[in-house]
């Protein structure tokens, strides 16, 4: 499928890259398995439907990233309008950790209770934190890029990271701390 | 940072984050050289960094999805932003809702290229593929409310054992009529099932009933929508009674559709056995029993 019409990047470019990024966004959001998955699979088929108006050297991922949240936004406010829907927590049992094949099983396992306690933490914070938190640290787009999925100034993504970082310093400082030992192992 | 005579907060994160460049970039590096207060502050933010980096991905898409994803990506024509409209709609139609039955889709170009063509001179059996996609789809709604229900993610909204009162609970609430029947009718037989409730779940652009029962510690989900939305197709056929039940197994999940009066039903359980045996669990003792 070519999502861009730069020929150069063409070859790379399938939007299946992004899954695991937009499967997270959506988790993020919605923090209900079910409803992320519905809304990825939306995602794909809004994008696919909108192909035609994808401009050349557009920014694939970005676009991919609003589209989902578009759907977010308007199924929030939809559902406000209608009968009211239950909020599942997530259950960090069900998110996949990745293991490196190297490691030990007592580092795997200290690997996969941080990998968790991070997503239960982050799962802890406002939506504006969490959203703002994947986009930058997991997903790695930029201020302006982020600006452009949030449809909101720089400024204001700046200011939200910054307190979105503190807080999570301050939830997960028991865990950075242990960190810090885990390093000195040298299985970092 | 403060203890250096000014708030470097900003230039630290705007460091982190790459997003410091030119004589800001040098500026702030020469500081950095001259400053242990921020230094240590920088290490600290970027030990938040480092954790957070290393429980890459946050999630990772679960395989089912991956697969209905790729199989739409795979099949999608490279010329798409310039297809006709309608070529892609059509495409997009059959490609883009979950396909349990068919394979792991097209993963070479020139099968891609003949599958493209099939659709484009429409060769294929549009209606009978388009009539299986939306049958799949809505047993994996069927099952993934199912499955919500039992880990408590789809607390019900109504509990209550009476049929009319869950029936009345639902109207008003989804776009069509329908009523439990009651247990009466079922009179001089004892019933090994009953009704604990339900609620409301989200289906395509609606809602449809999501009616809960439990027998033997078992829960019992069926979940109804219009036919409109929803069909009952594919699996072990069991006509009966002028209707035709599909039987199937999903996930793990007996799982049995029909049609019936403009309404589709997708029954889920954990009931052992094939589809014929798993409707005699509920239909033992009562009258109807030889239909099944």
């Amino acid at each position: 499928m070519s999502w861009n019409h730069d020929e150069a990047s063409q070859a790379d470019t399938t939007g299946i890259e992004h899954l695991d990024g937009l499967y997270s966004y959506a988790m993020v959001l919605t923090r209900n398995h079910a409803e992320a998955e519905d809304l990825v699979q939306e995602t794909y088929v809004r994008a696919i439907q909108a192909l035609g108006r994808l401009r050349a050297g557009s920014n694939m991922k970005s676009w991919l990233f609003t589209i989902l949240r578009n759907i977010w936004f308007n199924q929030l406010r939809k559902r406000r309008n209608g009968p009211q829907m239950v909020e599942i927590e997530v259950e960090d049992g069900v998110a996949n950790s990745i293991a490196e094949p190297s490691k030990n099983s007592h580092d795997l396992y200290v690997s996969k209770m941080e990998a968790e306690q991070v997503r239960a933490t982050i799962q802890e914070l406002p939506v504006e934190s969490r959203e703002i938190i994947l986009l930058r640290e997991y997903e790695d787009l930029s201020y302006q890029e982020i600006a452009t999925v949030l449809d909101c100034p720089v400024g204001t993504v700046m200011s939200r990271l910054g307190r979105a970082r503190a807080k999570l310093r301050a939830l997960l400082s028991e865990t950075l701390k242990g960190s810090d030992s885990l390093s000195v192992r040298g299985t970092k | 940072m403060k203890d250096c005579g000014r708030d470097y907060g900003v230039t630290i994160e705007l460091y982190l984050d790459k997003e410091l460049i030119g004589p800001d970039l040098e500026e702030f590096r020469a500081h950095l050289e001259a400053c242990a207060a921020c230094r240590v502050e920088l290490e600290m933010r970027e030990e938040l960094s480092r954790l957070l980096h290393r429980s890459r991905p946050l999630y990772s898409a679960p395989a089912a999805l991956r697969d209905r994803v790729m199989r739409a990506t795979e099949l999608m024509p490279s010329s798409a932003p310039y297809a006709l409209p309608r070529l892609r709609r059509r495409i997009l139609r059959v490609l883009t809702r979950p396909v349990q039955s068919a394979g792991r889709g097209v993963r070479h170009w020139p099968m891609l290229v003949a599958a493209i063509l099939l659709v484009a001179a429409g060769l294929l059996p549009i209606p009978g593929i388009l009539r299986q996609v939306s049958a799949n789809s809505y047993i994996e709604a069927a099952v993934a409310a199912h499955r919500s229900s039992l880990n408590g993610g789809l607390p019900l909204e109504i509990k209550s054992e009476s049929p009319s009162a869950v029936t009345a609970w639902f109207a008003g609430k989804v776009p069509f009529n329908f009523r439990l029947p009651e247990a009466a009718e079922e009179v001089g037989h004892e019933q090994i099932y009953r009704l604990t409730g339900g609620r409301l779940v989200n289906y395509k652009d609606g809602y449809a009933a999501l009616v809960s029962y439990q027998m033997q510690q078992q829960t019992i989900s069926l979940l109804v929508a219009s036919s409109k939305s929803a069909i009952a197709a594919g699996g072990e056929e069991v006509p009966s009674g002028g209707i035709v039940f599909h039987y199937s197994k999903q996930m793990g999940f007996a799982v049995i559709t029909w049609s019936t009066h403009g309404l589709t039903y997708a029954l889920v359980s954990s009931l052992p056995g094939s589809g014929r045996q798993s409707c005699m669990v509920c239909h033992q003792n009562m009258s109807n029993r030889d239909h099944f």
